[in-house]
């Protein structure tokens, strides 16, 4: 049996700890870049990124200032057992962010939309957000903490009705107008993970858009060949666009683009773009049956 | 760091801001004061202004600070630059109204603000990289704070004093160019391109099924 202070616990250690620590495949992303940008201004906005990560890790400070939305990614097996049942989770996370928030490692961002009163917690309805999926086998639990930059999410979100008769061309030219809109001036942060979904309802559509953008590993390509195609074709050509680091002029517009998929209604074809910035923040903290868990900045799905 | 960067005091003088040019690194040291959505929308619609001498403290901070208080004091864990794009509806306004010559934030700023900044003389500084930490430490002092209670501590105005604060780039120089549009006009001139290699026909447009009131 997983306890309700497990819970917490690990939701808050991965929150705490993706606000300060930078994934080490995204790390690696990011050397590349820098490795291949030539522009002063370009190759400026990363060096000095990296000191930036450098201080948080050393307790000097966040990875990015703007602690955005806190997301959750929950993941349980058929025989995980919690202490008071699974709604216990919004529960749970919403003291975990409130800890977060008063500890300083999250800003106090989320604001009641009309009145725009903050409560101070980044708790209110719908936030933080659990995202609740079951895997096949297990008995554990792995959470997945995403504070998700405002640039990215507010510049970086697009979502359009396509049909079948607009094709791959409708698809291709949706998404890189979209990655150019989105570069412009640096607002979503590039180099940028850019998540694709494609097929499904508008809001599952962009839900596998989001988890692409914020769960893949970064160098990771779709299983599916012709997908995979797909991402490589329009990243080569992002990176003939001649946006770099922040907007500026370079090559890396984006560290990946990652399409996912969902069966679509046969008169539809949706496309949903959700943007990553490039401090692509998320931890993993994985439970055992027990509520013993371990953190990990690597991501294995 | 490979690149010359200029130091610059402020309030900035005018002759200052005209000697500038966009793509030039820079610091700033002296007085500056935060705002967001809140103080501009505040500023311009509701004529509620921090009781500032905005003669002396002149430059214009887009920032949501992350601040703890220990004690009386306050302290700063990450000053992260926010998207000043944000306020163009405001931000010519604002220019006009407080008569700023310094603007510090994220992105960069339209066409109204830009023209604004030309009239009165003045700039628009624009981040570099993600550099909340650095920053942190080159602010050498919380001077005091305004309307916290009622807008919290990410949209309050904060006064600070910063020394050889940045640096940041100029985005938009006293004379009405913009960095981001120069490099916008070149993307423009390599779409075409991009969308032949992705197999998008010259004429392509999405399926328009009608009944759209907006563009």
């Amino acid at each position: 049996m997983i306890s309700h202070d497990a819970v917490v616990a690990a939701m808050y250690d991965a929150m705490r700890t993706a606000a300060i620590a930078l994934p080490p495949d995204v790390a690696a992303a990011l050397r590349t870049a820098l490795a291949e940008e030539t522009d002063p201004l370009a190759r400026q906005h990363l060096a000095v990124s990296f000191e930036n990560f450098r201080l948080a890790s050393e307790g000097q400070g966040l990875i990015c200032g703007d602690t955005g939305y806190p997301l959750y990614f929950v993941t349980a097996g058929p025989e995980t057992c919690l202490a008071g049942g699974f709604r216990g989770l919004q529960q749970a996370a919403e003291e975990a962010t409130a800890r977060c928030t008063a500890d300083a490692y999250l800003r106090p961002t989320m604001v009641d939309p009309l009145t725009r009163a903050n409560p101070g917690d980044n708790v209110g309805p719908g936030m933080p957000k659990v995202d609740l999926s079951f895997v096949a086998e297990g008995d554990g639990l792995e959470i997945v903490a995403c504070p998700k930059g405002g640039g990215s999410e507010i510049f970086g979100t697009f979502y359009r009705m396509l049909f079948p008769s607009d094709g791959e061309a409708g698809i291709c030219s949706f998404v890189i107008d979209s990655i150019v809109a989105g570069c412009y001036a640096g607002k979503i942060c590039p180099p940028a993970i850019i998540g694709v979904g494609i097929g499904g309802t508008a809001d599952l559509c962009m839900q596998i858009a989001k988890k692409a953008a914020l769960l893949r590993p970064v160098g990771r390509r779709n299983p599916r060949p012709d997908i995979a195609a797909l991402e490589t074709r329009l990243m080569d050509t992002m990176r003939e666009a001649g946006i770099g680091p922040m907007g500026s002029a370079g090559v890396n517009a984006a560290m990946a683009i990652n399409i996912e998929v969902a069966v679509a209604h046969t008169a539809a074809l949706p496309v949903a773009v959700n943007a990553q910035c490039l401090v692509g923040r998320r931890w993993r903290a994985i439970m055992d049956a027990e509520g013993e868990y371990t953190l990990t900045g690597e991501m294995d799905r | 760091m490979d690149t010359e960067i200029t130091h610059l005091n402020l309030p900035l003088s005018e002759d200052q801001a005209r000697g500038l040019r966009i793509g030039q690194m820079v610091t700033v040291t002296g007085p500056v004061f935060t705002g967001r959505s809140r103080f501009h929308i505040r500023a311009i619609e509701d004529g509620i202004i921090p009781p500032l001498d905005f003669s002396e403290v002149n430059c214009f901070f887009h920032v949501g600070p992350v601040m703890r208080q220990e004690g009386d004091e306050w302290r700063i864990v990450s000053i992260e630059p926010t998207s000043s794009i944000r306020f163009e509806r405001y931000g010519a306004d604002v220019v006009r109204k407080l008569g700023l010559r310094t603007l510090i934030g994220k992105t960069t700023m339209g066409p109204r603000t830009v023209e604004a900044l030309a009239e009165v003389g003045g700039i628009y500084l624009s981040k570099i990289g993600i550099c909340g930490n650095q920053l942190a430490p080159q602010v050498t002092r919380v001077v005091g704070v305004h309307f916290l209670e009622e807008l919290g501590k990410t949209e309050a105005t904060w006064v600070f004093e910063v020394e050889r604060f940045g640096p940041f780039f100029v985005a938009i120089d006293a004379h009405g160019n913009s960095y981001f549009e120069d490099l916008n006009r070149n993307l423009e001139d390599r779409m075409p391109q991009l969308r032949r290699r992705l197999g998008i026909p010259e004429d392509y447009q999405h399926t328009d099924v009608g009944g759209s009131v907006c563009s």
